[in-house]
């Protein structure tokens, strides 16, 4: 029976492929072309470091694999985090769940095809920057393709592994709390107890052990190198066979490999069989909407005390409103704020000695700290428009301006990352005791990053609307979430790039080895401000214009 | 009040709607008819400015759609085929929306929410989360936010879809009532009982052309046909006078 499901997906997907206009070919190529782009800098980047590392003598091979296996456990995680996010809604509010439900089609059937679904939301994005990874291991160790043909076949198991602890977790959650506001509840002390999790693991400092003269002895070093990394999760079993492959030691291989597959056969199988059992309960359970009583007081809204009578006061509320009534998001903010104190931890942690170093560090903040706002904007503000989903036609409908819609979208978006961006770049500063010009440097830069982050992730939110969408996932890993991303990461590359003349000056007169030119950093802040202008409004106004043609 | 000139949409090489021209006055019910796929729901969303038009003009209460979106949108409230709302707002929360966007006074909808709760029997879920309604709910919610602003001009698109008898007669007494008043309306329907009963004026539609319009005696004359009831009429100019011939596939 799962097959006719199966066969509905790759007809959908030759159907929309089919009916591509000779300008989606066009703009899906460009952009296609964009992501590989980006792909091969990854791989550039990866092959730089895995060469570096060959060159160490002695612990060379092993500090590739210990690499690899962390890098693994990394990708593990990320995907049980963001299984857990899409389970949710893949398997208990697809929009086809009625019209399957009602079809002769077994529960378990429905149950896989919809779990292979969340699997692959949760996963493919992040099981792509694998390759590049792989293919520069392949590089620096010169082997051929049946390296990579030793990965392909390996890590689709690994990742469905990965995915179905969400899966499994989120399906005997709906199962023992069908009443929704104890499954809420459940689900946010879920998300705090990760994010301690999380925290404990980091406060736990494990990057000492990477450091050798954070042991005392070598031997201690030799032994955490040669030691399993998480050996009893799938991630170590997939670092090790392709640790095994590269050693040409194919029956070894072979073993984790069947492991893999085997394992995740099991799960799959014992998954389905509960599902036989309880989907349905936990699926009848979601159906029911949560009576929860509350009185409207026809009051001034309380953004309209700070913005007046008017539209953009009342979208702000609406915003507001549903968006803190949503309890998936409760784990999101919990999550964030363990991901704050987790990056502060590790500034502090850094072994910087010297003050030059510390300045130095403070002002590549923004390039890691504008990596993490970029995230955030394409969990939060990226989606913002698409989220309106099938409502949309109440604001299209309404006597409103588009722009005034992203406006607010911005706005609602702006307040949250701004306030992060702030407190990262104050904290980092402060912790790491930043001299005068470096601290304002990288906090004016880092406001601006956060900033154009939230306009650039309206207007491409705005370009590339879904309101057809059903999962969060499937709009941050679309086209558009990939453009956006890929916008981003180049927009803070080109601002550290930028900025890094006035900081050069300023070190060489710091160690009397220059002067301070200031053609040259009028010429900076030309170019810095060129580029902020360019972010600020090209995808703010190709976004309002896609938006407002939209059909 | 609302006038629409050579309206037309295409979609690539399909044409979905052409050459639209059309008028509906103050205080007139117009009933909107066609097969599925005639082009019924691709007019309401350009009249309603949810799709640019690729010819021609919509004008509501005298503003261009086009040129003066916001101004036409004012004068205009809109009941789509599908009910869709926000499941994170209480029912009194979106009526307060929907007012908040029209720019109704927060005096007039202190007074005017609880009414149009009331009227249409949903003051008990007034506090509700919308996730917990019925569709029939739903559609009920969307229809007193139209009522909240009163609007000029009413484009509804099956309105009468999930509603129960007592509220379908409550609805179709609020269109009477509203056409008394002047309000102008433009309804898209496939059930010919309510367009015969309520509508001043059809036009029937197939392929994206208006193929007949007039009053119910106007239609009979253009179709030719011995029965008088808005069935026989729309199946005779509809060509589905044959359909019977289609049971053989049963």
């Amino acid at each position: 029976m799962l097959a006719p499901l199966l066969r509905r997906r790759a007809l959908t997907f030759t159907n929309t492929i089919g009916h591509w206009t000779g300008y989606e070919w066009v703009r899906n190529a460009a952009f296609g072309s964009a992501g590989f782009g980006l792909l091969f800098g990854l791989h550039y980047g990866f092959y730089r470091l895995l060469k570096y590392l060959a060159t160490v003598e002695l612990i060379g091979v092993l500090l590739t694999w210990k690499l690899t296996a962390m890098l693994m456990l990394m990708t593990f995680s990320m995907v049980v985090v963001s299984s857990l996010l899409t389970a949710l809604t893949t398997l208990f509010y697809s929009y086809d769940l009625k019209f399957l439900l009602k079809a002769p089609v077994s529960l378990r059937s429905i149950f896989l095809d919809k779990s292979l679904e969340s699997a692959f939301f949760a996963s493919w994005m992040i099981g792509l920057i694998l390759v590049p990874y792989v293919a520069a291991i392949m590089r620096v160790q010169h082997l051929g393709g049946a390296f990579l043909a030793a990965f392909l076949v390996a890590v689709p198991p690994f990742l469905l592994l990965s995915a179905s602890f969400g899966i499994g977790f989120t399906l005997l959650l709906l199962y023992l709390f069908p009443s929704s506001r104890t499954r809420d509840v459940v689900w946010v002390f879920s998300s705090l107890s990760l994010t301690v999790v999380y925290g404990m693991v980091r406060f736990a400092s494990p990057e000492k052990l990477v450091r050798p003269d954070a042991l005392k002895l070598v031997a201690e070093y030799l032994n955490f190198l040669q030691a399993p990394t998480a050996p009893y999760l799938p991630s170590w079993w997939l670092a090790e066979a392709l640790r095994l492959a590269a050693a040409g030691n194919w029956s070894g291989w072979a073993v984790r490999a069947a492991g893999l597959w085997g394992t995740a056969f099991v799960v799959y199988g014992l998954l389905v069989a509960l599902a036989g059992k309880i989907y349905f309960i936990g699926y009848s359970g979601a159906q029911e909407g949560a009576l929860r009583r509350r009185e409207h007081g026809f009051k001034a809204l309380p953004e309209q005390r700070l913005l007046g009578i008017g539209t953009g006061a009342a979208l702000l509320w609406k915003e507001r409103t549903t968006f803190f009534r949503d309890v998936k998001h409760w784990s999101q903010i919990l999550l964030i704020i363990g991901l704050v104190f987790v990056y502060l931890f590790s500034i502090r942690r850094l072994p910087l000695d010297s003050a030059e170093l510390r300045s130095l560090v403070s002002f590549l903040n923004v390039g890691t700290a504008g990596f993490v706002l970029s995230a955030l904007g394409l969990r939060f503000t990226f989606p913002a428009i698409s989220l309106e989903g099938r409502s949309w036609w109440v604001l299209r409908s309404a006597p409103i301006d588009v722009g005034g819609v992203m406006r607010e979208k911005f706005l609602f978006s702006a307040i949250p990352i701004l306030l992060i961006a702030v407190t990262l770049s104050l904290m980092t500063n402060w912790i790491l005791d930043a001299d005068r010009f470096t601290a304002w440097l990288s906090f004016g830069a880092l406001v601006t990053v956060a900033l154009a982050i939230c306009s650039m992730g309206v207007g491409f939110g705005a370009l590339f609307p879904n309101f057809q969408v059903e999962n969060i996932h499937q709009i941050e890993s679309s086209v558009g979430g990939f453009v956006f991303m890929a916008a981003c990461l180049f927009y803070v590359g080109l601002t550290i790039a930028v900025l890094a003349t006035p900081m050069q000056m300023h070190f060489a007169v710091r160690f009397g080895t220059g002067a301070w030119n200031d053609r040259l950093a009028a010429y900076s802040a030309a170019g810095w401000l060129a580029i902020n202008v360019l972010a600020f409004t090209v995808p703010w106004r190709l976004g309002r214009a896609a938006l407002e043609n939209h059909e | 009040m609302i006038r629409l000139e050579g309206l037309g949409k295409s979609f690539g090489s399909h044409q979905a709607v052409v050459d639209l021209h059309l008028e509906v006055k103050p205080g007139e019910i117009f009933g909107f008819l066609g097969p599925n796929g005639a082009g019924k729901t691709t007019t309401v969303k350009m009249m309603t400015g949810l799709l640019k038009p690729t010819a021609g003009r919509v004008l509501v209460a005298g503003r261009d759609m086009a040129a003066d979106p916001i101004a036409a949108k004012r004068a205009m409230g809109l009941g789509p085929d599908e009910p869709f709302v926000y499941p994170k707002l209480t029912g009194a929360e979106y009526l307060r929306f929907v007012g908040e966007l029209y720019g109704v006074p927060l005096a007039d909808m202190k007074k005017r929410v609880p009414e149009l709760l009331e009227m249409f029997e949903l003051t008990p879920w007034g506090g509700e989360l919308l996730e917990s309604y019925s569709h029939g709910m739903r559609q009920k919610l969307v229809l007193g936010g139209i009522l909240l602003h009163d609007p000029k001009v009413l484009v509804l698109d099956e309105p009468m879809v999930g509603l129960d008898p007592k509220s379908g007669r409550l609805v179709k007494d609020i269109f009477i009532r509203l056409a008394e008043r002047g309000t102008a309306i433009f309804m898209c329907t496939h059930v010919l009982e309510i367009a015969e009963k309520l509508c001043h004026r059809i036009g029937i539609m197939i392929g994206g052309k208006m193929i007949a319009c007039g009053t119910l005696d106007e239609l009979h004359a253009q179709s030719k046909k011995e029965g008088r009831d808005l069935e026989s009429i729309f199946l005779s100019l509809t060509g589905g006078a044959e359909y019977s011939t289609l049971l053989k596939y049963l």
